[in-house]
């Protein structure tokens, strides 16, 4: 998911996967170039940044993410898919090797994107792109490994997600806010999904659609543009331009509402409003996530609650988890509150939380606005720093509009963010329709009426 | 599971063909199993492991015909009688359903015997790569 404001989230998807482990040895310099340079072999965009270190990353960002699938489960097929059989190595033999050669193999995808890569010694670039080449365009879509293999990896996914009200809420929001194309579940909310509609076949047309050069771009870390065009010039041959179908968005509207689902264990309540789109696509606000920032919930720093609105409107319930954030994509983006906890403690403070939107479109503190907009452009910058989120977004924004993700720009706009702006944000974001999902206790939960929205 | 098989030997040498493929010809027939409407792949032992994935692996169509088929012969062996000639299976339907897949199976298994049996040289000084070699 393409979210910046989050330390929590981001902590636990470190946790979660070894490649964000990257941090700047000693020997480096404190100042690389945080640039990345742009360009393009075989047709193909690529972006690429030369850190110091002995570590280098390459991932293939392909905008099929499940936004664009025609069919639900296609996306995380897509992904699960991925370094298994492909028509030169087993999936075996894949792993044995990437083993020995001391790597980390790393798939996953997000509302817009599928993303597999590996991260690797510098030395072993030519053997990596010739695997992410054979990925893309030799992998081998058979049944009997889609059944024995993926779906079971699915099947247990979809379960991990039933048990997980937040990651429900979360994804009804999106549901709501934007129905189809962005609204899809990034994780297909009933087994239907591969009962149904995932085959082999179609799962085969839905790659050569991803994998089309003008769908996906390679993005690497710790390596040289010069050598990252020469390798994939020689490796990637053989990707189609044409294919049968084209992964084509429609452009992403808003709709607003409010979605109650009955769970056994635990509760979540979101809270969405209509963000800013990535700074690659055409409606990037920066404001809003300066007041992602001002409203927080999480605080970064140890032994305080924070400065931010929301964690003081939420001081009597410090059991309940609540974080702010504003994630962006390439057209769209969503700004979602989310509480997590006792249905009575998200009861008592749910109209707190929107008393607190309400106050900063009243007005702003001057010192909390200045605390938010040195956060928003801390996350920012950090988020960008790490290796996985910028290589997700420079790919997504080469493959919609050929530019890469600039963090230095993106802190820049950051910088021109006034209360006045901040103030309006929130003004819009009430006055229109509020996307509202609670999950758990039904009998407890409130409804968006009741916490004072309009749905 | 597949057995050894001297069909590649003979079919390199057409002398040695045209003679076989007749006297082949000739064997099924007199085997007489496609007289009970089965074909040569269902005669495959099925109590291994090998097979048994083999099986599940089959698509939904071919499944289904492949109990049919058995069924069928079942009861014709039971009665002591024979398919009425049209239903006998003709050289046509007596393809290999099951065989490309068991050697599919044998295949993988046999590539992952190699590399767990594998010797990993050290990488030679002043070259750069350093992978790994089946033996």
């Amino acid at each position: 998911m393409l979210s910046r404001a989050a330390i929590g989230r981001q902590a636990q998807r470190a946790a979660a996967r070894s490649w964000q482990h990257q941090r700047r040895g000693l020997a480096e310099p404190a100042s690389g170039s945080f640039q990345y340079q742009v360009g393009e072999a075989q047709g193909i965009k690529l972006a690429s940044r030369d850190l110091p270190g002995p570590v280098a990353t390459l991932a293939i960002v392909s905008s099929a993410g499940t936004r664009y699938q025609p069919v639900p489960g296609l996306a995380e097929g897509l992904e699960r898919y991925a370094f298994k059989t492909t028509s030169r190595r087993s999936t075996l033999r894949i792993q044995r090797e990437s083993e020995l050669l001391g790597s980390a193999l790393q798939t996953y995808h997000s509302r817009e994107n599928v993303v597999i890569g590996a991260k690797f010694f510098q030395n072993d670039l030519p053997y990596f792109v010739e695997l992410l080449a054979e990925v893309a365009t030799m992998t081998d879509y058979k049944p009997h490994v889609l059944n024995e293999e993926v779906i079971p990896q699915m099947d247990l996914r979809h379960k991990k997600y039933l048990s997980n009200p937040q990651e429900m809420a979360i994804n009804s929001a999106y549901g709501i806010a934007f129905h189809r194309g962005l609204g899809v579940p990034t994780e297909a909310p009933s087994n239907l999904a591969w009962k149904k509609y995932l085959d082999a076949e179609n799962l085969a047309d839905y790659a050569s659609a991803a994998y089309a050069k003008q769908n996906f771009a390679i993005v690497a870390n710790g390596v040289s543009q010069s050598e990252l065009s020469k390798w994939v010039g020689e490796m990637f041959t053989d990707v189609p331009s044409q294919t049968s179908y084209q992964l084509k968005p429609e452009q992403t509207k808003y709709y607003g509402g409010e979605e109650r689902i009955a769970h056994g264990s635990g509760n979540s309540l979101v809270i969405a409003l209509p963000g800013s789109s990535s700074p690659t696509g055409g409606f990037y606000k920066p404001e809003v996530a300066v007041l992602a920032a001002l409203l927080g919930g999480q605080s970064s720093i140890k032994w305080s609650p924070g400065f931010s609105l929301l964690s003081k409107a939420t001081q009597d319930t410090p059991n309940m988890f609540i974080d702010t954030k504003s994630t962006i994509y390439s057209d769209a983006g969503l700004l979602t509150i989310a509480m997590t906890g006792s249905a009575s403690d998200i009861q008592k403070s749910a109209p707190k939380v929107v008393e607190a939107l309400k106050s900063v479109a009243q007005g702003i503190d001057k010192e909390a606005f200045a605390k938010a907009k040195a956060l928003a452009k801390f996350k920012e910058l950090e988020y960008g720093q790490e290796t996985q989120a910028a290589m997700e977004l420079t790919g997504a924004g080469l493959v919609h509009g050929g530019k890469a993700y600039q963090i230095d720009e993106v802190a820049k706009s950051v910088d021109g963010v006034t209360e006045e702006k901040v103030k309006q944000a929130a003004k819009e974001a009430l006055e229109g329709k509020a996307s509202v999902s609670a999950v758990g206790d039904l009998y407890m939960l409130p409804y968006a009426e009741e916490i004072g929205l309009k749905v | 599971m597949s057995v050894p098989s001297l069909a590649n030997f003979i079919v390199k040498r057409p002398w040695l063909r045209s003679w076989m493929v007749p006297l082949s010809k000739w064997y099924k027939d007199a085997a007489g199993y496609r007289k009970l409407g089965l074909r040569s792949d269902d005669l495959i032992p099925e109590e291994n492991e090998i097979v048994q994935l083999a099986i599940k692996r089959l698509d939904a169509k071919e499944a289904y015909d492949r109990v049919y088929r058995m069924r069928r012969a079942f009861q014709c062996s039971l009665q002591h009688q024979l398919l009425p000639k049209p239903e006998w299976t003709t050289e046509e339907g007596d393809y290999q359903y099951l065989s490309p897949i068991i050697e599919e199976i044998e295949k993988e298994r046999s590539e992952r015997e190699d590399l767990e049996s594998m010797v990993i040289k050290k990488p030679q000084i002043g070259s750069k790569t350093h992978h790994g070699t089946m033996k």
